[in-house]
């Protein structure tokens, strides 16, 4: 099956300053791809790129297969839903006239049902004649997603898209994209969230400047930290570090109650620990495994600047 | 057309709900409504003097005779209208400042409202996009320049001596207020849509905009001098030139739109 979208090599330089370097990835329909990194580390020039707003200074961007040029780029700005970082609406028009604008701009073909149908879609039509002006943070962040899907892009590119969102409204506009998995759209999502990452994204690319890591966060983490397992004594764990030493176990850390193990396979080496830990006398409450969280992974990631 | 006509539309509804921007153009209109009012006609009354009994104004007068239409009036009727008509130059700086102010903010205004981005993010191409920027400016202008004129007209029928208002009914009037004003205005905008696309600032444009405004007080004042007569000959090849000037400022503006730069050197 053809990727709904796929950056080869791109690199972009602003003057001698090199935004970003040689960076690749894909996105496949029905997909969430998480883009995450520090700030100034390139995500909204990649995105820009991504969206036909500014040229690669060297490398493609292809859309369903087709190849972004400057000539391509209008047309095919109109396959993909660009959410910026700032809601960007005309505070002075009301909620249906900012979409009308854009409905018509994408040229659809009955913009008034267009519109009408996406003010359902997102729960908004009580608030359609309201000047944008007037709504909350929340409320313009949800109309602007609305906006960016409006013409049924098959692309979606999110900036930030819960930044400065309470969590209510943040949790409303992760269900919103979720959706948009559903219904089979690749949605490519910039980041700092890595709470939000973990909940709905299905691949992650670390970005600095170049992509330092692209996965999986299962894969990342397996990658960067190995299998890990929890045991939790009742009493102290330093007195069983010893008896924890085995084949397949690769670290062992104690603290308080808990021990910390990194093992070469968690599934084959957890029955084998708990024989040996029961058999030297250990009294065990929990055996548990145990995962880096993707902040762990991240800030590993841009520890070592690890290559893809 | 169709996104020429949207973004038109969201232009106009975006103006009408900031009527502050019209302030300097309403301050130039009512000026230039009332200067010719008070040297043509309170004046005169205050003073007790006829303005046909100025050696300077009878010389005028002897050139403007030409046109037919001011035989048939007295010569007192014929001054004024002869400083009616002069003043209509004036008149015309009014859609000139409306337009300056709106399009200043063409996309400096965009930008600073962080709307640009996902606008550019549509198909729309950059004519299409500086199309509908010129228009939504243009448009509110030309209306202020009718407004202007009937209301010009209005005082001159009732303030004037009769019949000097049918000046204003003269071809070369109507086509110093429809043509000259309105390609003069275009060109305004155009150079403050050309600049507001360069700077951060909406007042730079403003300022580099308003240098149209020169050449047409130097026509004027050219004009009262007698060192120029607007002549139907003269107002067509003015139209000329400045419709010439229009569609390369077109040009230029589509080039001076950088998309890349707007969005990347401007935070």
């Amino acid at each position: 099956m053809r990727a709904a979208l796929t950056a080869t090599r791109l690199t972009r330089r602003f003057g001698e300053r090199v935004a970003v370097d040689d960076a690749s990835l894909t996105l496949e329909a029905g997909e969430i791809f998480a883009l995450l990194g520090p700030n100034g580390a390139g995500k909204t020039t990649t995105l820009r790129m991504l969206a036909g707003l500014i040229e690669p200074t060297s490398g493609t961007v292809m859309i369903g297969g087709e190849s972004m040029t400057r000539a391509s780029a209008p047309r095919l700005r109109g396959r993909i839903g660009f959410l910026t970082e700032a809601p960007g609406l005309w505070d002075r028009l009301t909620v249906r006239q900012n979409l009308m604008v854009y409905a018509e701009l994408h040229g659809l073909d009955r913009p008034a049902r267009a519109v009408d149908a996406t003010l359902d879609l997102f729960g908004i039509r009580d608030r359609a004649g309201d000047a944008a002006a007037q709504l909350s943070k929340g409320l313009k962040q949800r109309v602007a997603l609305a906006r960016t899907l409006l013409h049924e892009p098959q692309v979606v590119l999110l900036d930030e898209p819960t930044s400065g969102l309470d969590p209510e409204s943040a949790r409303d506009l992760r269900g919103l994209v979720l959706r948009l998995r559903e219904q089979g759209r690749a949605v490519l999502l910039s980041t700092h969230n890595l709470d939000e990452v973990e909940r709905i994204a299905d691949r992650v690319a670390v970005l600095r400047r170049t992509v330092v890591a692209l996965g999986t966060p299962a894969a990342l983490r397996a990658r960067l930290f190995g299998a890990r397992i929890r045991v939790v004594f009742d009493g102290p764990a330093d007195a069983w570090v010893a008896a924890a030493e085995g084949p397949g176990i690769l670290e062992r850390l104690a603290e308080d109650n808990r021990l910390s193990l990194a093992v070469d396979d968690a599934t084959l080496r957890a029955p084998e620990l708990v024989v040996r830990l029961v058999g030297a006398g250990a009294r065990i409450q929990a055996v548990l495994p145990e995962e880096a969280s993707l902040e762990q992974v991240y800030l590993r990631l841009l520890e070592e600047g690890a290559p893809a | 057309m169709t996104r020429i006509l949207a973004l038109l539309r969201k232009e106009l509804v975006d103006i009408r709900g900031n009527r502050s921007l019209f302030m300097p153009a309403l301050i130039s209109g009512a000026f230039s409504l009332l200067l010719p009012f008070f040297v043509a006609v309170l004046v005169p009354a205050l003073s007790g003097e006829r303005l046909s009994d100025s050696i300077d104004f009878r010389v005028a007068l002897e050139l403007y005779r030409a046109q037919p239409i001011t035989t048939a009036l007295e010569p007192e009727a014929a001054i004024q209208a002869w400083l009616f008509q002069q003043f209509l130059v004036l008149l015309a700086f009014t859609p000139i400042t409306a337009a300056m102010s709106v399009a200043a903010y063409a996309v400096i205004g965009e930008k600073q409202a962080r709307t640009l981005e996902p606008l550019l993010a549509t198909p729309i191409s950059t004519v299409e996009l500086i199309a509908a920027k010129v228009l939504g400016a243009f448009l509110p202008s030309l209306v202020l320049a009718v407004g202007c004129y009937l209301v010009y007209l209005a005082l001159i029928v009732m303030l004037a001596l009769p019949g000097v208002w049918t000046v204003l009914l003269l071809p070369r009037s109507l086509a110093t207020m429809f043509v000259l004003a309105p390609l003069a205005t275009l060109a305004a905008l155009q150079l403050a849509v050309c600049v507001s696309s360069r700077v951060n600032d909406a007042r730079s444009a403003q300022q580099i905009g308003a240098l149209i405004i020169l050449p047409l007080s130097g026509l004027m004042v050219a004009q009262l001098m007698g060192g120029v007569q607007l002549t139907a000959g003269v107002l067509a090849w003015i139209a000329l030139g400045l419709g010439l000037f229009n569609v390369g400022l077109m040009r230029l503006a589509v080039v001076l739109f950088d998309r890349e730069s707007i969005l990347t050197r401007w935070t």
